[in-house]
């Protein structure tokens, strides 16, 4: 599964293509507009990330090209402008999600994920790990065949694991994911652990062993133990 | 007080005032003057009088022309030789109502018998005239007081047009930054205030630019080694060699990365809320605003135990503004709400007509209300927190000029928004 990455910054780079290939993604990097227009349509990528400021030309003119081409990957833009005008371009321009730097690798993988099941898979993908599955387009979960209710909120934080599994993933980095703006400024992540516990509780409830490890208070790790 | 309302009201009085007391002695010299007029006429009279005194008793005599009535009486001897002026009341000739005369009483000697005279001369006819100039004058008072008014607003208007034009311009710079220039002034005080005006607004207009384009530059060339700190530390979280006291070294640095990027992007949206960048105006209704955020922010809400009370009075409530702002303003309200609230608090919501009140219980204030919505200002330095939040709501209630009062009683911090309609 390739994965495009147009990106000027050389450090940002190496830390996207690090962790997705942690997760088992290869990478195909372009450091500026000239390279990402010649590679744009070398392999047909899970994936294209668009860095939208590069120094040789614009990434929106990079997201429009690839749509031209008919390219069915999936795009996502990369900016450190978050205006709601630039986001609205962007998805416009055919991206399939927008991303603000700074981010997190886990955040990025998710949705990573994510939009690839979109594109490339149309929702009928399951998603296992052990004894769970879900299927992320009908939102629902199942442990050993048997169904687990699970709120909307428990489902993303099952599947924002599920595409980071074998990783830490901090608690900032669930309460970005799950609920961005309203998830900061409160002083403490308790709300974060209060999901989290029922989503396990819910889980071991159906028969699942604990697949969550807490990681020295940092984060989560969700692998089996 | 307008200037023109005060100096009209200065003018108004002052002339006013001295013109009364002009009126008063005006009055009194020409009333004393007609009263040494009479006096004279009476003196002359009197000599009129002691010509034909001894036919007093004739008709004619009593007719002297003149005199308007006579009194004449024989006496013993001269008991008062001295003249005495006098002023009395009697009856006029047709017995009808008491008129004002003028009297000049004296004794006077005629072949050896005494007689006692008093001459009488109405002084209806000068009073009359005294009035009628009196009034006269008033008239020409009351006319020169309104040439006066419309004087004064005339010559005010062209005097002070440089000064006013100043302060149009001077009122526009804080919207559109720009320096005030205005045309050269034939009046040497206006046409300082115009050169210091022009130099001072030029330099606050170059200053608010740089400062501008400053916090714009940096919190965007931030976002890159941001993005880099934060994604290496995220890598080095997975490193299988790190202990535990690596991993709380590192978790520091990923806290302090994450408020920084925080921090940035908080500081991004005030610099672009100042730039007016927020231009489209949307018609938001304010109860469903409301009752969407509390639905985001449901987790925080039932986490603290703290119970909402809505008296929605006015639902229909519309707010035009930017949709994004609108989130901004009742995102920061309500966090504010949750954040300094206790364990099984409470948050209120009220619409009235023209307003939205939030309050909710907490303990008082650290520092000073006035402090309260200048940038960085917080409550016992909680983590995680910059005391943004409200300086965000105050810049977004500025650029829909919303009033926003803040107070604390009954140990309920209440914030009051007030819209303009």
């Amino acid at each position: 599964m390739q994965i495009l990455i147009v990106e000027d910054e050389s450090s940002l780079m190496e830390s996207m293509v690090s962790y997705l290939e942690m997760e088992g993604f290869r990478c195909e990097q372009a450091p500026d507009f000239k390279t990402a227009v010649r590679v744009l349509d070398k392999h047909d990528y899970l994936c294209m990330l668009i860095d939208l400021n590069l120094p040789d030309g614009d990434g929106l003119e990079l997201v429009k090209l690839a749509r031209e081409n008919d390219s069915k990957s999936g795009i996502i833009i990369i900016s450190a402008r978050n205006t709601i005008v630039q986001r609205v371009e962007g998805l416009d321009a055919g991206a399939d999600d927008y991303l603000v730097k700074p981010f997190h690798l886990s955040e990025l993988v998710a949705r990573v994920n994510s939009v690839a099941r979109r594109t490339r898979l149309k929702g009928g993908e399951m998603l296992s790990f052990g004894l769970i599955r879900v299927q992320p387009e009908e939102r629902s979960c199942f442990v050993d065949e048997q169904q687990v209710e699970l709120t909307k909120k428990e489902l993303d934080l099952l599947l924002y694991f599920m595409a980071n599994r074998n990783r830490v993933v901090t608690k900032e980095g669930i309460a970005d994911y799950l609920w961005g703006e309203y998830g900061g400024d409160y002083g403490s992540y308790d709300f974060v652990y209060t999901h989290l516990k029922n989503l396990r509780r819910k889980l071991m409830d159906a028969g699942c062993p604990d697949y969550v490890q807490n990681i020295y208070g940092i984060g989560y790790k969700f692998s089996f133990v | 007080m307008k200037l023109l309302t005060k100096s009209t009201l200065l003018i108004a009085t002052l002339s006013l005032f001295l013109f009364f007391i002009m009126g008063v002695i005006f009055f009194q010299v020409l009333k004393n003057l007609s009263t040494s007029d009479l006096n004279r006429e009476l003196d002359d009279l009197k000599e009129l009088v002691e010509d034909s005194l001894e036919d007093y008793e004739s008709a004619p005599f009593r007719t002297l022309p003149g005199i308007d009535s006579l009194w004449v009486q024989a006496v013993d001897r001269a008991e008062q030789r001295e003249e005495v002026f006098g002023d009395t009341l009697m009856l006029d000739k047709k017995g009808r109502q008491f008129r004002t005369y003028r009297y000049l009483q004296f004794v006077t000697e005629k072949e050896h018998t005494f007689y006692k005279v008093i001459i009488y001369k109405s002084t209806t006819p000068t009073d009359k005239l005294v009035e009628r100039v009196t009034l006269m004058m008033t008239l020409m008072v009351i006319l020169f007081l309104a040439g006066i008014f419309v004087l004064n607003r005339v010559i005010f208007a062209s005097l002070w047009k440089g000064f006013f034009e100043a302060i149009e311009k001077l009122k526009q710079f804080e919207s559109t930054k720009e320096p005030v220039i205005l045309e050269e002034q034939d009046i040497q005080e206006f046409e300082e205030l115009r050169q210091v005006l022009e130099v001072l607004t030029r330099r606050l207009a170059r200053d608010y630019r740089e400062l501008k384009e400053y916090t714009d530059h940096t919190t965007h060339e931030l976002q890159t080694p941001l993005a880099v700190i934060k994604s290496k530390a995220e890598l080095l979280i997975q490193s299988e060699k790190l202990g535990e006291e690596e991993m709380q070294l590192l978790q520091a640095i990923n806290t302090s990365v994450h408020q920084l990027s925080r921090l940035n992007s908080t500081l991004t949206l005030i610099t672009r809320i100042e730039n007016r960048q927020f231009t489209e105006k949307e018609k938001i209704n304010l109860v469903g605003l409301l009752d969407r955020h509390l639905e985001l922010l449901q987790e925080h809400i039932g986490l603290q135990g703290i119970k909402i009370e809505k008296h929605y009075h006015d639902g229909g409530r519309v707010l035009c503004m930017d949709q994004g702002l609108a989130d901004l303003l009742i995102v920061n309200l309500l966090k504010n709400a949750i954040v300094h609230n206790m364990k099984g608090g409470k948050i209120v919501l009220e619409i009235e007509a023209g307003s939205l009140v939030i309050r909710n219980d907490g303990p008082p204030l650290g520092f000073s209300q006035e402090e309260l919505f200048t940038r960085f200002v917080r409550n016992n330095r909680r983590a995680g927190s910059f005391g943004l939040g409200l300086s965000l709501v105050k810049k977004v209630c500025d650029t829909y000029q919303i009033d926003v009062e803040y107070s604390f009683d009954n140990q309920q911090h209440c914030f009051k928004l007030t819209f303009p309609d």
